[in-house]
């Protein structure tokens, strides 16, 4: 048999749960089976590139002296695998949370899949059009999460996301223009795999270099929410169900990150290295600026939504510290990064049906009324500010390792962002959990999270935290080659 | 013998016998004759599809050809002609519905000028042919008599179309002064090698004025939004998709295949198509935001997609000629549909309003993801077909240096999406409709809708038959000179 044909698979299975949905099932059930049985062929291409290094699926790669040389091709290696798993994963996690009483519950489950298939298909698409379209599909099924489902300003959170995804992805899309164009006609093709392989034998010319460099920062930055591009992250997250929040600080912001791993660096070594000294800037933007704004929040949304936008400066400082270390902890962080935000939304979704509110003043003694939602609260405050042992930590640890003998400075500032996050993640943690009973838990009829039906995804979703954060290697081992690839001149 | 099998000769007899079936036949039974209507479109929209088939043909003394482009475009006018005599058959016409065979009639003299238009290559050709399609919109335009929006569109058109083709005659007019020809290949040979003359230079510009008004570019476009909200919708649509498209094969054609790409034409005129190209871009995008009326909406996103074509073509490479038949392709297949739709929204709801598609999302779901699907294809969002167009559009730009023209496209995409959420949003998110109509939509447009829906789908995710008709219309043949750059 085939293993390859596992990889179309991936979307066939959401898709189907889409339609299925669509057509009248029943709308949580058949996506949380759809979801579940999408481990499987994630299983097995999992299996195929532990052995293998790699999988492909798709026609051979041709020169198509066509108007519009577009080929359908996935691919899947030690890169793109951790962060298969996070998309996997996740989507499970947030369809497990999410509520079958919602209202209009058809649309709401059919968005939320399409989702994660967007999220999966852009870490598997290997021709860039597909690549680039993959993550903007994710587009319209959010901005009616958020629209239909959200709380808060939610008319302005979406149109503000929206609009500003959309302008940061056209920005990319002139990049990724741009990189094909560099191409002699002779070879052009929209394989990323074949690119890196033509521009390491021809690279482009080091002005051009730095040109699409600063477009692929601006446009991926854009949707990694990087400082001064960051302004539709916090207010967005804050304003989506809580499912939604999940998938998009989770998966769909590592989808930026992802790109310029495998596009900036290789491609434009040379342009990369020239504006690092600005995505430096950008970093420190990130972890002072919004650490600093995190401290002001008063809603835990809020803070939750800064916190993540804040922690992709430490990524960001893996990404330029060009050692393979830092590369590393750059991809372990983006998967603890998307697990622990993905809990802290998902617990932030629970206190809100609870007390009605997110406000953090008017909250208070959640560690005596719902003991578990506690513990899931301070797993997922741990691990947004790095306790050793989770996920976070490992990820952070080797960044500020890998990145030190370049950027010493940054490195110290990002310490200095450990300690915002922290200050701001235990105020909250206090505000919100202990002190007496608030009247907002009190009044409502507040029960804990019951049983394992409630309980699981929280309980997934602690469990890999803390795998990852044990045996870091899980995600380094397969990775290493491909990360040692991407700096080799 | 075929050579008079061909699409504009059988155009005109249908629609004579269309006429003459209504003058002849006994008042009570004429009830067949929009389903007959209907079906010999449709029957000759297969002969146009099975004509561009055949090999190269020329015809009346060098006036006609028919070649890459004119096969790629005479089957695009025959199938508005077809999605026209759809919902023409079903437009209310109140007091004149005694006069319904005209209405019905005349949209295929008026697509017979389209598909003479496609495959002239001489300027009276032209000329003739195009007005051949501007006196059947003036009389379709204004043919809601009773209605006063109606009469002021067609008033409005009649004046600008005549002041257009008053552009039109004079640069022919200058063209055969300066030229001795009104020819294209004759044109062409002559100046091939030569610097342009003021007289010729003058008569392009003047041409391309006349043209101008046609697509709606700036600063010709005032006349669009009035005129496409007065006149009877199923004119609308043809005159914002099949007269569009015409102005621009034209533009294809003279500027592009040979005729008048010269260089010593053309850097004077590239400039020229590029700002043009911008300002209507930004105008169109900017000025669809606040529109209420669907018909004025889809009237600015028409001068929008004008504007992303004349940037294309603006590259004057062969390229942006490729691109500019693929955008208007995408155009049809995402305009079409939703000009359909708005007929019936007017039927059931008696106005274009975008309030009358609160809540559709929940009423509805059909139409309403077909919809969706639509207005995002026409937004440019992956993996619809309107994405592939904007993405060639971008390509072209991009390998021709035009960064402003560039900056400009992709920044007006961004404000572009903003409009065209405004229908989405209206339909999906929780409103209730303010009148919850008495009528339901026909199953039928659930149909075309939801096949319009999954042909973007379908065509963006693959869009190798698109493709390959493009490769089609770039291999013309029609001046035997080959192709510059």
């Amino acid at each position: 048999m085939n293993l390859s044909l596992a990889l179309p698979l991936l979307l066939v299975v959401p898709l189907l749960g889409v339609v299925a949905i669509a057509l009248g099932a029943a709308p949580r059930k058949t996506a949380l089976w759809a979801s579940w049985i999408n481990l499987i062929p994630g299983f097995l291409v999992s299996g195929v590139v532990l052995r293998q290094g790699e999988i492909l699926y798709g026609p051979e790669v041709t020169n198509l002296r066509e108007v519009f040389p577009v080929q359908f091709r996935l691919g899947l290696d030690g890169l793109s695998l951790p962060l298969l798993w996070l998309t996997l994963v996740v989507t499970v996690a947030a369809i497990g949370v999410a509520r079958a009483d919602v209202k209009r519950a058809k649309e709401y489950f059919l968005c939320l899949l399409l989702v994660g298939v967007g999220g999966l298909g852009a870490f598997l698409s290997v021709d860039l059009f597909y690549f680039f379209s993959f993550h903007e599909v994710v587009l319209i099924p959010s901005f009616l999460l958020i629209g239909i489902w959200g709380q808060g300003d939610r008319t302005g959170a979406a149109w503000r996301m929206t609009l500003y995804l959309v302008l940061g992805s056209l920005v990319l899309l002139v990049g990724l223009i741009g990189l094909v164009w560099a191409v002699p006609e002779t070879a052009r093709t929209l394989d990323w795999r074949v690119l890196t392989e033509t521009f390491r034998a021809q690279p482009i010319p080091a002005t051009q270099q730095t040109w699409l460099a600063i477009l692929l920062l601006v446009g991926f930055g854009t949707l990694v929410s990087l400082v001064p591009f960051h302004s539709w992250a916090p207010g967005g997250y804050a304003s989506a169900p809580a499912p939604a929040a999940m998938l998009h600080a989770g998966v769909l912001k590592k989808f930026g990150i992802y790109g310029l791993l495998r596009l900036a660096l290789p491609l434009t070594p040379l342009g990369w290295k020239e504006v690092s000294w600005i995505v430096g800037l950008m970093l420190a933007g990130n972890l002072l600026y919004l650490g600093l704004a995190s401290l002001a929040q008063r809603d835990f949304r809020w803070l939750l939504g800064f916190s993540s936008a804040m922690h992709m400066g430490t990524i960001f400082l893996g990404l330029i510290g060009g050692t393979v270390l830092g590369l590393g902890g750059a991809l372990v962080l983006m998967v603890g990064h998307g697990l622990s935000a993905a809990l802290g939304f998902a617990v932030a979704g629970e206190v809100g049906q609870r007390a009605g509110t997110t406000w953090m003043q008017d909250l208070g003694g959640l560690a005596k009324k719902t003991p578990k939602l506690w513990f899931y609260l301070m797993i997922a405050g741990m691990a947004s500010i790095g306790l050793p042992g989770l996920a976070n930590f490992a990820g952070e640890i080797l960044i500020f390792f890998g990145a030190w003998s370049a950027h010493p400075f940054l490195v110290a500032i990002a310490a200095w962002g450990v300690v915002l996050s922290s200050v701001a993640m235990l105020r909250a943690i206090r505000s919100i959990a202990t002190g007496p009973i608030s009247s907002a838990l009190e009044a409502k009829q507040t029960g804990d999270l019951t049983g394992i039906r409630e309980v699981w995804p929280f309980a997934l979703l602690t469990a890999l935290l803390f795998l990852v954060g044990l045996v870091p290697n899980l995600i380094l081992g397969p990775a290493r080659p491909v990360l040692e690839r991407l700096l080799q001149p | 013998m075929t050579r008079w099998i061909c699409p504009e000769v059988l155009l005109v007899l249908t629609g004579v016998t269309l006429i003459l079936a209504d003058a002849l036949i006994p008042a009570g039974k004429k009830g067949w004759l929009p389903r007959l209507a209907i079906l010999l479109s449709s029957v000759l929209f297969g002969i146009t599809v099975w004509q561009s088939g055949q090999p190269m043909l020329e015809a009346w003394g060098n006036l006609f050809i028919n070649d890459g482009l004119s096969s790629v475009f005479k089957p695009f006018f025959v199938l508005c002609l077809v999605g026209v005599t759809l919902i023409s058959v079903r437009y209310p016409m109140g007091r004149e519905e005694t006069v319904r065979a005209e209405f019905l009639a005349l949209p295929f003299f008026s697509t017979a000028g389209l598909c003479l238009l496609a495959s002239a290559r001489d300027f009276l050709a032209i000329f003739v042919a195009l007005e051949l399609v501007a006196i059947s919109l003036y009389l379709l335009a204004a043919f809601h008599r009773t209605r006063v929006a109606s009469l002021e569109a067609g008033m409005k058109l009649l004046v600008m179309g005549g002041l257009s083709t008053g552009f039109l005659v004079m640069g022919i007019a200058w063209l055969y002064a300066a030229t001795g020809s009104t020819e294209f290949t004759r044109i062409i040979l002559e100046q091939a090698g030569r610097p342009a003359s003021p007289g010729l230079l003058l008569a392009i510009g003047l041409i391309l004025t006349g043209l101008a008004f046609k697509i709606a570019a700036v600063p010709f476009h005032a006349w669009a939004p009035d005129v496409y909200e007065g006149a009877p919708t199923p004119i609308t649509a043809f005159l914002a998709i099949a007269s569009k498209a015409a102005g621009f094969v034209l533009l294809l054609r003279i500027f592009g295949f040979g005729a008048f790409a010269l260089d010593s034409v053309g850097w004077i005129f590239r400039p020229i198509f590029l700002t043009m190209g911008i300002a209507t871009v930004t105008l169109g995008t900017l000025a669809a935001l606040p529109q209420r009326n669907l018909k004025r909406y889809l009237a600015y996103s028409g001068i929008a997609h004008a504007g992303y074509m004349l940037l294309a073509l603006g590259t004057l490479g062969e390229s942006g000629m490729g691109t500019v038949v693929g955008y208007l392709w995408a155009y049809l297949l995402a305009t079409f549909p939703v000009f359909i739709f708005v007929q019936e929204l007017e039927r059931v709801h008696g106005s274009a309003d975008v309030r009358h598609l609160d809540g559709l999302g929940q009423r509805d779901p059909g139409p309403a993801l077909g919809l969706t699907l639509c207005f995002l294809s026409m937004a440019g969002l992956p993996p619809l077909l309107g994405f592939s167009a904007k993405l060639s559009i971008f390509t072209t730009l991009w390998s021709a240096g035009e960064i402003p023209g560039l900056v400009v496209g992709v920044i007006m995409a961004v404000v572009g999406l903003g409009f065209y959420l405004v229908p989405i949003r209206a339909m999906y998110w929780e409103r209730e409709p303010d009148v919850v109509p008495a009528q339901r939509f026909p199953s039928f447009l659930v149909w075309i809708l939801l096949l319009a829906g999954a042909a973007q789908l379908i065509l963006g995710f693959q869009p190798r038959p698109l493709v390959r008709l493009v490769e089609r219309s770039l291999a013309p043949t029609v001046t035997g000179i080959p192709q510059e750059k």
